[in-house]
């Protein structure tokens, strides 16, 4: 088995054109476990990836691996020589060789009677034993996403980098084969790196999130810190819908409940609840799959958004009262949200 | 639109159908049904088998030499950065300008006895010209350079496409899982690539296979000789229509197979591109070899054999032949043959919009067309006079030339042409048509605008190539009606080498336009 270190950024930074795409980035990778990047696209997350990788040299900083540097100012090792797993979004098999062929590609240290037995391994773990023999274009989505993954994994790396691994699959399938997929990288105990724009995957599939914007990284922990203690309005809507007003148009009781003395508050729409009394009128009510988000209007001009599980259709019009939970009631300086 | 399967708009896709297909079928009808006269004994011994022989071998030495020209270059161009990358990028196309017979003319020239290579080196070592051995350019090796020197941009080309088209991130997996560099080329990029690259040295072979001024002036018994030989010296039509028979067959194959090849790429091409690759820089000794490599292939295939030319057409000015007729003649025959091929392809391609049939026997018979060479249809043309008891003279004769350019030509124009109707969005004409757009009118007002630039390049192409033609032009021209290539190829052949550069730069000069053009698309696609 290989060794197993943490694969650390170390205040690393790359431009392209003057810009910085990645800014002063730190970041730890523990081993066996699998750490979200989630950003919207150009955050950086993918060029952070690809610096972890060796594919980009950063302009300062260093990437290591345990305690063995990577890239530094006077070092780079080259991504052939790096033994990190890649899996890309178009999962990139070799679309010459067959699903047994691309697994055992980076295998040329074992020896030829070996690869074979070595390569089915990973194959039937990845549940792909009838299709051994297929080529990349007679797979599925998924099944090209399981190849993709047993590939990366079969000459054991020292890390695994996953770039959105599963924003190409139909969405009918991507829960069954995330599942398979990642309980296979989180076995291999190795330090992993997901990078997504899909905030619920990044909620339930990850040991540790990291939020990425404008090249830097506005928050890191494990899912329920991020989500319920956002440091900002930014990290807090990276992850889930956020929703701000002004202090002083809250409801007055409400008021004394939110900590915080910023002239805005933010709050999720999970944090209302229907609850009996008055004085919200229902303007519109969708239904978003197992709940419904609900627009409440109050105090003649103040929106408000819910959203709860509520047992029958809400007409507009309708007057309710609305009860918080003050955990999902944020209080930053205000940004741009 | 009415379902009518034959209507009054399907009439002239099907007459040019006819026009351009029938010369072909002349020659095929001609070679199939040759008995008389000559034994067919005398005919198989001494002529096809031989000649057949030959050009096979020619073909596969001038295969190899274009795959060990374009495939490292147009790997090494697209992979790493080194100096004068970006200006290799599109140069590296520019021999295509060269017809090979003007290649031959210029290399024959400077490889001769009296030429500054061999001058050069009696100079440094003192040795006679009969104490060495020499590579005698007068041969088959020879004529495969010469063929393969002008015509491995196409591979070059679909080399590039087929290299820039593979998945990034497929190199790039590759890599992370341990592939060095050469490894990298040898396992995945080749394999990925072959069927694209193979599709294109298809092409560039059918190409060789249509030769005949280089053949003919190095003295190499092809088929693309023999079929005018035996026509014009040895008074054996039937033998002619043989070997054009067997010509068309090994063109037809080369064309069948990079349709083929052509068919089975695109496995995996889905991939999205998610940023422009970024080149891995050379070490220093490493890119200054790459960049001698690609500047010596560029001197041999491009800069000294025109440098030569021109060389030789200053340094003996004294003999220039009178030109203007012989541009006129050019330029007249190119007017023609170019504006009534273009409008060939433009019915082609609009009618092939309309109707899966008619597009299915369009292309078949363009590319039947294409895949024929001059002398192959020059052959076919002057079959389809006999039998119509035509004379081969004055206006008559200017016709049927015209002729066999549209029908050789066609679907050289067919190509740019859909190639920029396949980018019009497909409800284009029904948008069109319920704005109250239709028939005429719709092509006027939406068609013909958006497919100018493709159409503009068509018509170039057609002009050029019409220019280069060599052997049908010589089979089929009335007197007083020689063209630049006719003229070239009579004063070289001739020994009056001298005489034959200024109508052989023309047509160089010529050349370089769609040459440039499609560089300059090159250039571009690259870079957005």
């Amino acid at each position: 088995m290989s060794t197993r270190t943490p694969l650390i950024a170390d205040q690393v930074s790359r431009s392209f054109a003057g810009r910085h795409a990645v800014n002063a980035i730190s970041l730890e990778l523990e081993p066996g476990k699998i750490t979200s990047l989630i950003g919207q696209s150009g955050s950086g997350k993918t060029t952070l990836l690809r610096l972890f990788a060796g594919m980009e040299r950063p302009d300062s900083g260093r990437v290591l691996s345990g305690e063995t540097v990577l890239s530094g100012p006077r070092t780079h090792i080259p991504i052939e020589s790096r033994k990190i797993g890649l899996v890309f979004q178009d999962f990139a098999l070799f679309p010459h060789l067959s699903v047994r062929e691309n697994v055992a590609f980076g295998l040329r240290h074992l020896h030829k009677s070996e690869r074979g037995s070595c390569a089915d391994v990973w194959i039937d773990k990845l549940g792909l034993a009838h299709r051994r023999d297929a080529f990349p274009h007679q797979l599925s989505g998924g099944e090209q996403q399981r190849t993709a993954i047993a590939r990366a994994l079969a000459p054991e790396p020292v890390a695994i980098l996953l770039d959105e691994p599963f924003s190409g699959l139909d969405p009918a399938m991507r829960d069954q084969v995330r599942e398979a997929a990642l309980a296979a990288v989180r076995e291999a105990g190795i330090p992993s790196l997901l990078v997504t724009h899909d905030a619920n995957e990044a909620l339930v599939h990850s040991d540790k999130i990291a939020i990425i914007d404008q090249g830097e990284i506005l928050q890191t922990g494990v899912p329920e810190t991020v989500y319920n203690q956002p440091v900002s309005a930014k990290a807090a809507s990276a992850l889930g819908p956020l929703h701000t007003l002004s202090r002083s148009d809250l409801p007055p009781d409400w008021q004394q409940m939110i900590n915080g003395t910023d002239t805005y508050v933010h709050y999720r729409p999970e944090a209302l609840q229907i609850a009996g009394g008055s004085g919200f009128r229902v303007v519109q009510q969708k239904l978003a799959g197992a709940v419904s988000e609900i627009e409440l209007d109050f105090g003649g001009s103040q929106t408000l958004f819910a959203m709860c599980q509520i047992g029958s259709s809400l007409q507009p019009g309708t007057e309710i009262g609305v009860s918080i939970n003050p955990a999902l009631f944020f209080d930053f300086a205000p940004k741009s949200v | 639109m009415p379902h009518a399967t034959f209507s009054l708009r399907t009439l002239p896709p099907l007459l040019i159908v006819a026009l351009v297909g029938l010369p072909v079928l002349a020659a095929i009808y001609a070679g199939l049904t040759a008995g008389d006269g000559a034994t067919w004994d005398h005919i198989l011994q001494n002529r096809l088998v031989p000649y057949t022989l030959t050009t096979l071998l020619v073909l596969l030495l001038s295969a190899i030499i274009m795959l060990g020209l374009a495939v490292p270059t147009a790997w090494l161009i697209s992979q790493y950065e080194f100096p004068g990358r970006r200006i290799f990028g599109w140069a590296m196309i520019l021999p295509l300008a060269m017809p090979g017979y003007v290649m031959a003319y210029a290399w024959a020239d400077m490889m001769g006895v009296a030429g500054p290579i061999q001058s050069y080196i009696r100079d440094i070592t003192g040795l006679s010209a009969r104490d060495y051995w020499f590579p005698n350019l007068f041969s088959a090796p020879g004529l495969a350079f010469v063929l393969a020197s002008t015509l491995f941009p196409y591979v070059y080309i679909t080399a590039r496409a087929a290299f820039s088209m593979q998945s990034l991130s497929t190199l790039e997996a590759a890599r992370s899982l341990g592939a060095q560099p050469l490894e990298l080329f040898w396992r995945v990029a080749i394999p990925v690539a072959l069927p694209t690259i193979l599709g294109g040295l298809c092409l560039a072979l059918m190409e060789a296979a249509a030769d005949y001024g280089a053949a003919d002036f190095l003295g190499i018994q092809t088929l693309g000789v023999g079929i005018i030989r035996s026509w014009q010296s040895f008074g054996e039509p039937n033998t002619a229509a043989r070997l054009a028979l067997t010509l068309i067959l090994i063109a037809g194959c080369f064309l069948i197979a990079a349709r083929v090849f052509q068919g089975r790429r695109g496995t995996q091409e889905t991939s999205v591109r998610w940023r422009t690759p970024t080149r891995s820089k050379l070490p220093p000794v490493v890119a200054i070899a790459v960049t001698a490599l690609c500047s010596l292939i560029l001197l041999i295939c491009f800069v000294a054999p025109v440098s030569r030319l021109l060389w030789l057409a200053f340094e003996t000015n004294a003999n220039a032949p009178d030109l203007w007729p012989l541009v006129r003649s050019t330029l007249l025959l190119g007017v023609m043959g170019a504006a009534l091929a273009f409008i060939a392809a433009l019915v082609f391609s609009l009618s092939s919009k309309r109707s899966e049939t008619l597009r299915l026997a369009t292309r078949l018979i363009a590319a039947a067309g294409y895949a024929a060479p001059g002398a192959v249809l020059g052959l076919g043309a002057l079959f389809i006079l006999r039998e119509t008891g035509q004379a081969l003279s004055g206006w008559v004769a200017i016709g049927f030339l015209v002729w066999i350019y549209v029908s050789r030509f066609t679907s050289a124009g067919v190509e740019p042409i859909q190639a920029s109707l396949a980018r019009l969005p497909k409800n284009l004409d029904l948008a069109a048509q319920s704005l109250g757009s239709t028939g005429l009118r719709q092509f006027m007002r939406v068609d013909l605008p958006l497919i100018a630039p493709g159409a503009f390049a068509a018509a170039l192409i057609l002009f050029v190539e019409i220019l280069k033609e060599l052997p049908a032009t010589l089979m089929l021209r009335p007197f007083g009606w020689d063209t630049l290539a006719v003229r070239a190829h009579a004063y070289a052949t001739d020994e009056r080498l001298a005489q034959a550069t200024l109508p052989s730069l023309l047509i160089v000069l010529a050349g370089l336009a769609p040459v440039l053009l499609l560089s300059w698309r090159l250039g571009k696609s690259e870079r957005s």
